[in-house]
């Protein structure tokens, strides 16, 4: 998706269990929700 | 992409976003489905310093769910777009690293999130910040204006992603970069549960 808008070199890194203890966290589970670090670069 | 968007009714979904962070503009410490704060962005992995040169109310409606400067801040000079820049902290943070010659705008649909993210630039100093009201996925910033676009746990709220990453592609100038954090799902998510607004927003 993020290569469909034109931008390159796509990086997901630093996974994390961010609602881990937050009310959210049972619906975060259930869907496998964790949040990323994403960049991505406008070619010159 | 399409399936979502006829799927979900985009004017009630930005409805109880809009409520939902103006609960937490209002009311940063209270209880939410997400964490908030200080503490949390260091969890998240967020840098202690320049954090550490934030007051603590600049801080505390933070509701970020992952580092976008894990791969560092902006540099000195450079200009930054902060995609829903709810209360303020990612900006203040990317102001910290430009410097006076940079600037940084957030942008944000809340009203009550844009003032209280003025009120602490103005209270704290910021002169390189300036927050305007508006949908990211119709940028208020002109073509190629912006060296690094940020956003944290925002994307993630708006059906047409594409069509806010082809914002992402137009406000940047080439060989300009975003580094923004985000939730990703593992697992498919069902119909229904896309068609349930109360899932998008906790």
């Amino acid at each position: 998706m993020i290569g469909g808008a034109g931008l390159v070199d796509v990086e997901l890194a630093n996974p994390i269990d961010t609602f881990a203890g937050a009310g959210g966290e049972e619906s975060a589970r259930e869907f496998g929700t964790l949040g990323y670090s994403i960049r991505a670069t406008k070619p010159r | 992409m399409t399936e979502i968007l006829e799927l979900v009714d985009l004017d009630q979904l930005r409805k109880e976003v809009r409520e939902k962070y103006r609960e937490v503009a209002a009311d940063p410490t209270g209880t939410y489905h997400f964490h908030t704060g200080r503490a949390h962005a260091l969890r998240l992995g967020y840098p202690a310093s320049p954090l550490d040169q934030l007051p603590d109310d600049a801080c505390e409606a933070f509701a970020g769910v992952g580092n976008p400067f894990y791969w560092g801040g902006p540099k000195p000079g450079e200009r930054v777009v902060d995609l829903g820049s709810g209360a303020g902290m990612d900006s203040f943070l990317a102001a910290l690293w430009t410097g006076s010659k940079g600037s940084v705008i957030g942008v944000d649909m809340t009203p009550e999130m844009i003032d209280r993210s003025q009120t602490m630039s103005a209270k704290h100093g910021f002169e390189n910040v300036e927050f305007r009201q508006g949908l990211i996925e119709e940028l208020p910033v002109e073509d190629g204006w912006a060296d690094v676009v940020i956003s944290n746990g925002v994307i993630n709220l708006c059906p047409d992603k594409i069509g806010v990453y082809r914002e992402i592609f137009r406000i940047l100038r080439p060989g300009g970069r975003m580094t923004v954090a985000d939730i990703c799902l593992e697992r498919p998510v069902p119909e229904e549960a896309l068609r349930d607004i109360d899932l998008w927003t906790g």
